[in-house]
């Protein structure tokens, strides 16, 4: 690959180029002024740069960051967001550690394919019958959560042995959840990127009629676009499993909402056909530190979601004054 | 040519004193209702509007001409509060006003009748005319505010909408007059009409005419934005033309003939619109027969040879863009038996088309034309991935280099590669359409629906070429469109289309604009 292709391909990842109009130069410099609020505020509170809290903050922004990557797929793909995701994280973690008796690889591939096809069958749905994509995650969001208590009697799942301790190490110094997180931006970047599947991606969560008329296969690519979410989100529900020791439905309660947070802080379009993986790995960082400074300076949990709803909000507005361009 | 000295090789200086002069050398003109002085504008580097100035008298209807990208927007948002000039100012019965709302632009008695409609379909016309109006009291005597609906339409000559229809049972054209009467219920004094004739018939066209000159018996004047030139010497007293942002001149009707406007607006000798045709057509390569759309078209046959252009013309809803993108697979219904290249193909699927090479360009460009958020390169390289991949992966520089070629080709800056597709005049997104359909293999069918829908005078030109340069590569062409003089300038062969069903088929030369337009609003009787 050229190095020329290679640097317009990151370029397209993150707009670096400085916007023209009046408007979008206010707007940079709102997004700028809000990042630079940002690392004072780090900066000026003591304890952030400590290794603990440094420590748990790449710890859970790992785990949301991956259900997040996964959303990034549905929202660019034009399907707004999805409410299963969490439940998906849930249960195959689940699957992972119901699996574990039959070796680490074995559950690591039982689980991702069982998150594939979970969501890729609501992909399938979603693209064949172009059913309303939001419909059609809150009846998956019933069927998993009800299949899955049917199935465990409302129990957690608890493995024999440890077979699963590999995934609660380091892996050259870096602990495990952030080097899948960090692993799974790249390849998804890439994908997006420098595939012919990201780019059929973009064009159809871009204009799904001009995608057909420029003979795509919509429906296949949105398909495509939901396995990819479920591939990341089983990654998230492996390592939360492996982290935990143990498979629980409530391991991914509220994931799908702090996922999306993630995908619209970092400057995803809510419209599809707009934004990048990169992106959605800095929408993540920007609420998890959000999350420790005000964890840092004792605010209580619920003050924490009701800033992570304002700066939510906050976010939308600017998207929505950019996309007025 | 008189005007070439002043207007086109001139100075900005020789041009403003040549304004001045046609200015001060108007007659007996009342004060002017609505001024402009000096108004530029700029995008960053792009300059939308230079240093333009003109005048409106009262009772008059003012059109305004120009190619995409000459700047006629632009003036219109700067006049209705959307944009803020950055330099210039705005005179309202002769003194400075500021316009920085479009709640300020609707008290100065400034109204525009927007493309897209801003009216409520559920509501019944008497509410649709008072909704959002600033002169509704809170405690109102509706019989009074009803009378007056009543009155506006009246003066419209529309007195026969009844005030209680909901808007969604009125055609495009009396949705039109709904929304005129409604500005005059507020008191215009300027309307503002932006292409407003895009999606009427005929009929409509001529009925939303009559409002507007009752509108200017009023004494209330009219600025009327348009590309169709005919337009312009039906229904303006004088025209104004923008080219690249600047003002060309303000003439009245009289002094200004049709080729003279079209040199103005393009600041080039118009020549010819339509390229000659291609002497070789090729084998009979798309042949149709029997098609039939359940409720809109029955029966339809044709055959086209690939190197020609065959048109189907039909009015507004006579099904003749609904057989394009049924050709297209864009219609799940279809029914018919057609066959390209000898095989038989089984309609109904976009991508079963796409695979034999039919490729569809449509004239809504925002809804199935353009990918708006991307780029130029991605646009263009659209329907390339898939010979420009390597196990799946793009290959970016052989894409930027074609890309970067066809943008050439049809006329699109190179640097302009990496701006969103909607940064892009309607031309030049247009122009993206076909782009990423050249190039293609060779026996390729290019099916377009209204393709020069609400494109200019200069950017059609460049689109008719780019048809023939399509012929050239051995493509065959279809083409639905409800523009005759198009049709007559580039079909080869002309189909004409009545209610769905066929009319007539001629070869080009074969027929007049007066056999078409009698086969296509009221044919005697069918024909071969």
């Amino acid at each position: 690959m050229s190095e020329q292709a290679l640097s317009a391909g990151w370029r397209h990842a993150w707009r670096l180029s400085l916007p023209y109009s009046r408007r979008g130069r206010i707007l940079f410099a709102i997004r700028a002024a809000a990042v630079l609020i940002l690392i004072a505020a780090a900066v000026s509170t003591p304890g952030f740069f400590t290794a603990v809290s440094l420590f748990s903050l790449l710890n859970t922004t790992s785990f949301i960051g991956c259900v997040a990557i996964g959303m990034t797929f549905i929202t660019l793909s034009g399907n707004i967001i999805s409410f299963a995701l969490g439940a998906t994280l849930s249960t195959s973690g689940m699957v992972f550690m119901a699996a574990l008796p039959l070796g680490l690889t074995a559950a690591l591939l039982t689980a991702m394919a069982f998150g594939a096809a979970i969501t890729g069958f609501q992909g399938a749905v979603i693209g064949y019958f172009r059913a309303n994509p939001i419909i059609v995650s809150m009846a998956a969001l019933a069927l998993i959560t009800g299949g899955a208590t049917l199935i465990t009697q409302g129990q957690g799942i608890y493995p024999q042995g440890d077979a699963a301790a590999a995934l609660k190490g380091h892996i050259f110094g870096v602990p495990m959840p952030l080097a899948a997180f960090i692993a799974t931006v790249v390849v998804v970047q890439v994908v997006l990127s420098f595939t012919r599947f990201g780019r059929q991606l973009y064009m159809v969560g871009s204009n799904w009629r001009a995608a057909l008329a420029s003979g795509l296969e919509p429906a296949r690519i949105v398909l495509g676009a939901y396995v990819g979410a479920g591939l990341c989100t089983a990654v998230a529900g492996i390592l939360m499993a492996a982290r935990y020791s143990s498979g629980d439905l409530e391991l991914g309660l509220g994931y799908d909402y702090s996922a999306i947070s993630a995908v619209l802080v970092g400057g995803t379009s809510i419209v599809g056909g707009e934004g990048s993986a990169v992106r959605t790995l800095v929408g993540a960082f920007i609420i998890a530190i959000c999350q420790v400074l005000l964890l840092l300076h004792g605010f209580s949990t619920q003050i924490q979601y009701l800033c992570i709803g304002v700066i939510v909000l906050f976010v939308i507005m600017v998207q929505t004054l950019a996309e007025g361009e | 040519m008189l005007l070439s000295g002043l207007e086109f090789g001139g100075t900005t200086a020789l041009r403003e004193v040549a304004q001045q002069r046609e200015v001060d050398a108007r007659p007996g003109t009342a004060p002017a209702v609505l001024g402009v002085r000096h108004l530029s504008k700029s995008f960053g580097p792009v300059t939308a509007l230079r240093n333009v100035s003109l005048d409106i008298s009262p009772g008059e209807i003012h059109g305004i001409c120009g190619e995409n990208g000459a700047g006629k927007s632009t003036l219109v948002k700067i006049l209705t509060g959307v944009y803020r000039p950055d330099a210039g100012n705005i005179f309202v019965n002769s003194a400075v006003v500021s316009i920085a709302t479009p709640r300020q632009a609707q008290e100065q008695g400034i109204a525009i009748v927007a493309q897209e409609l801003s009216l409520c379909p559920d509501l019944s016309v008497e509410d649709n005319i008072w909704l959002g109006s600033l002169r509704v009291p809170f405690l109102h005597k509706r019989p009074e505010l009803r009378r007056r609906a009543a009155e506006a339409l009246n003066l419209l000559g529309a007195g026969y909408i009844a005030l209680d229809a909901p808007v969604a049972t009125l055609g495009m054209g009396e949705r039109q007059l709904v929304e005129i009467a409604r500005l005059l219920t507020r008191d215009a004094r300027v309307l503002i009409l932006d292409e407003p004739t895009a999606t009427l018939t005929d009929v409509e066209i001529e009925r939303i005419f009559a409002a507007l000159l009752a509108v200017k018996r009023e004494g209330r004047s009219v600025l009327y934005i348009t590309h169709r030139l005919a337009e312009v010497y039906t229904i303006c007293d004088r025209v104004t033309v923008l080219r690249n942002g600047e003002l060309v001149a303000t003439r009245s009707r009289e002094e200004l003939d049709r080729g003279m406007l079209i040199e103005m607006m393009l600041g080039r000798p118009s020549g010819e619109m339509y390229p000659q045709e291609t002497p070789t057509h090729g084998a009979s390569a798309l042949h149709v027969e029997g098609l039939s759309l359940p409720g809109v078209v029955t029966d339809f046959a044709m055959n086209a040879r690939s190197g020609e252009i065959v048109c189907i013309a039909g009015q507004v809803g006579s099904g003749a863009a609904e057989i394009v993108a049924a050709l297209a697979g864009l219609v799940h219904d279809a029914d018919g038996r057609v066959t390209l290249d000898g095989k038989p193909l089984k309609l109904g699927s976009a991508v079963r088309a796409a695979q034999r090479g039919i490729m569809y360009v449509s004239g809504d460009r925002a809804a199935e034309g353009v990918f708006r958020r991307l780029s130029v390169l991605h646009n263009l390289a659209a329907t390339r991935l898939r010979e420009f991949s390597l196990f799946g992966f793009l290959r970016g520089g052989a894409l930027r280099a074609i890309a970067s070629r066809i943008a050439h080709r049809i006329g699109i800056d190179r640097r302009r590669l990496r701006s969103r597709a909607d940064e892009l005049s309607g031309g030049n997104q247009q122009k993206l359409a076909f782009g990423r359909c050249l190039e293609r293999r060779t026996g390729s069918v290019l099916l377009m629906n209204e393709p020069t829908r609400g494109i200019d005078v200069g950017a059609r030109a460049e689109i008719y070429r780019l048809m023939r340069s399509f012929c050239e590569e051995g493509y065959t062409l279809v083409m639905a469109s409800s523009d005759l003089e198009e049709i007559l300038g580039v079909g080869d062969i002309i189909i004409t289309l009545y209610r769905g069903r066929r009319v007539g088929r001629y070869a080009r030369g074969e027929v007049t604009m007066h056999r078409i337009v009698a086969d296509i609003t009221h044919p005697m009787e069918p024909r071969a």
